[in-house]
């Protein structure tokens, strides 16, 4: 039991630091942005990479981000009935609301390991004017399902826990 | 399969799935994976992750996040609460005038801000506790900030917007003009409502004060004026001058969101921290659910059943005043207990077909759907901003003092959609004119 809770909260705290890490992102996109805005508007010196790697750092900005947002609840779900279960049979439909996320976060990994292999074998480029290698943001595809998966296994057991009427175990 | 079948099959298990509580993001995903291997099996799965990977790289999309961190820099930079103090001190001679006042910094709000829940919870905060205070009707007090603060779906910049846009394909910075007037005409119905009202029954409000106020304080209050000004002209004015896209100019704006907190005194790491985390959630929530509905959406797409669902309109020989109020019908239908943005997504994509085979305007459309947004944002019981009001209602009002307050701005809604219905103009003039200006 206490190897199960520390799994719990070790992947918790790493998929909080990513959701961090991740919130800082959209800065670096402000910057780059910006300074596309200033080159071309007042200098007349547009760049073909600023709004690209914009783009490119979305995908990371969200994807890294989702696996935590499980954790607290920052996905909008309906509740008009799910408010209105016992803490119990809440448990019960919590499982299986996980158990259907761990099975999909494995087909989603499945499926998204050979494309992102491809991509690395190939040295993928966008085939922009700018031409960067787009292999790292699919990679991410399968790294971030594979995060998904891990919290959504937490988030399974702690919802099993709660069945058997252990409140206090949600980390 | 047919694709009717497989229509009812897949709308049918979304509800069903929906119910129980599970993240719409998680319900469309595991929807989209369980028919496609339905119908097309197993190798058919990689449709996921190409969908996936269109959702990351969407240069439209980018725009979400730096509006939702220009909002959220905004509401921490103690701008809200100057506004609110000037807005105090010019309209307290006018019948109903902080109910009036309420109303404009709302359409301030929502002209800087494209998020509702932020012009509601900072109200809810500030304007409620005033109004009770000096005496005015309650339902009117809550009614006003409801429905004020949903203004900001129309007036852009808005985040709804841009997800219709994208889903239709057509430009954000046209779908933007397009929200100016009717949200203008909206904000003007409220305040003729509010002034009408507490002219005709005077005890609505509490008599106009008469407390001299130097005219020094007056003007001088107005400087709060002066950033948002000067935030919604750079961001909307650089779309529209043709310097900067829209997603762009969100950029733009973020930077002008971060000068006004410095000079506000409220530029911290704490405040910057808070904003970045509040952008990344709204943001992950929205785009996760654009994953799962493009791919859900797309294998209806792919078994023929946007084609046959017109042609099965088109056969039906209506008019075509009646598939459009019957369309209005399901989006509010829907809009009872799915997301904004949810709907948009699942919807639009059906329904644009059928749109441009009855030769209907995608953008006048869009305001329609805009305004069904607004109502389906303050009807009960599971309005959003119902919930953003519910945790600042004082002790002693009810949720159905809530409900009741805000009946008077539905009907209002629908007396301005059914206006817009009518006169197609009003939506249309200014995004026509303006649209030649806009960098593509």
């Amino acid at each position: 039991m206490q190897i199960l809770n520390g799994y719990c909260q070790t992947i918790t705290q790493v998929n909080r630091w990513l959701a961090i890490a991740a919130s800082s992102l959209v800065f670096i996109m402000v910057a780059v942005i910006s300074y596309e805005v200033v080159a071309r508007y007042f200098f007349d010196a547009p760049t073909i990479w600023a709004l690209e790697l914009s783009t490119l750092l979305l995908g990371p900005y969200f994807l890294l981000a989702g696996p935590y947002f499980l954790h607290t609840a920052g996905h909008v779900n309906v509740d008009i009935l799910y408010s209105k279960l016992s803490p119990r049979i809440a448990a019960i439909a919590d499982t299986g609301i996980y158990a259907v996320i761990v099975l999909i976060s494995c087909i989603l990994i499945y499926q998204s390991i050979p494309i992102a292999q491809n991509s690395i074998d190939s040295g993928e480029t966008s085939f922009s004017s700018w031409n960067p290698v787009i292999w790292p943001v699919k990679t991410l595809i399968p790294v971030a399902f594979s995060l998904l998966l891990l919290q959504s296994i937490a988030e399974l057991l702690t919802a099993i826990q709660r069945i058997g009427g252990r409140e206090e175990a949600r980390a | 399969m047919s694709s009717t079948l497989v229509f009812s099959a897949m709308f049918f298990s979304l509800l069903l799935l929906l119910l129980s509580g599970m993240p719409l993001a998680f319900v469309l995903i595991s929807l989209a994976v369980l028919f496609t291997i339905l119908l097309w099996g197993l190798d058919a799965l990689v449709l996921t992750v190409l969908q996936t990977y269109d959702v990351m790289t969407s240069d439209v999309l980018l725009a979400i996040p730096l509006y939702v961190l220009m909002a959220s820099i905004l509401q921490r930079s103690g701008i809200i609460e100057a506004l609110y103090k000037a807005m105090e001190l010019w309209f307290r001679r006018l019948p109903g005038g902080l109910a009036v006042g309420t109303i404009a910094i709302c359409t301030v709000m929502a002209a800087m801000t494209g998020i509702v829940g932020a012009a509601v919870a900072a109200m809810g905060i500030l304007a409620l506790p005033s109004m009770l205070r000096r005496g005015y009707d309650e339902k009117m007090a809550l009614g006003v900030i409801c429905a004020g603060g949903t203004l900001g779906i129309l007036i852009p910049p808005s985040i709804i917007t841009i997800v219709y846009a994208a889903t239709a394909q057509i430009s954000v910075g046209k779908m933007f003009a397009a929200g100016i007037v009717p949200g203008m005409v909206l904000s003007g119905l409220y305040v003729s409502y509010v002034v009408i009202r507490t002219m005709l029954k005077p005890s609505l409000a509490p008599a106009p004060d008469n407390i001299e106020v130097g005219w020094l304080e007056m003007f001088g209050s107005l400087k709060s004026l002066f950033l948002p000004t000067l935030i919604v002209f750079s961001v909307l004015g650089s779309i529209y001058a043709g310097i900067a896209t829209p997603t762009e100019a969100a950029a733009v704006g973020v930077v002008g969101a971060m000068l006004s907190a410095m000079l506000q005194g409220q530029f911290t790491t704490a405040n910057l921290s808070d904003a970045a985390m509040d952008t990344l959630r709204v943001t992950t929530m929205i785009m996760w659910i654009t994953i799962g509905a493009k791919i859900f959406v797309s294998i209806f797409t792919g078994t023929g059943g946007a084609d046959s669902l017109l042609m099965f309109i088109e056969n039906l020989e209506l008019n075509r005043w009646l598939v459009l109020l019957s369309m209005m019908g399901i989006l509010v239908l829907l809009g009872l207990f799915l997301d904004e943005i949810g709907i948009i997504l699942l919807c639009v994509p059906v329904f644009m077909p059928i749109i441009a085979a009855f030769g209907f305007d995608p953008v006048w459309f869009g305001v329609l759907f805009l305004i069904t947004a607004q109502m389906a944002y303050i009807t009960p019981p599971f309005g959003y901003t119902l919930f953003y009001i519910k945790g600042v209602l004082p002790p002693g009002i009810g949720m159905e003092t809530v409900y009741r307050a805000i009946l008077p701005f539905l009907v209002l809604q629908i007396l301005a959609l059914i206006l817009f219905m009518l006169f197609p103009d009003l939506v249309t003039w200014l995004p026509n004119q303006l649209s030649q200006r806009l960098v593509s």
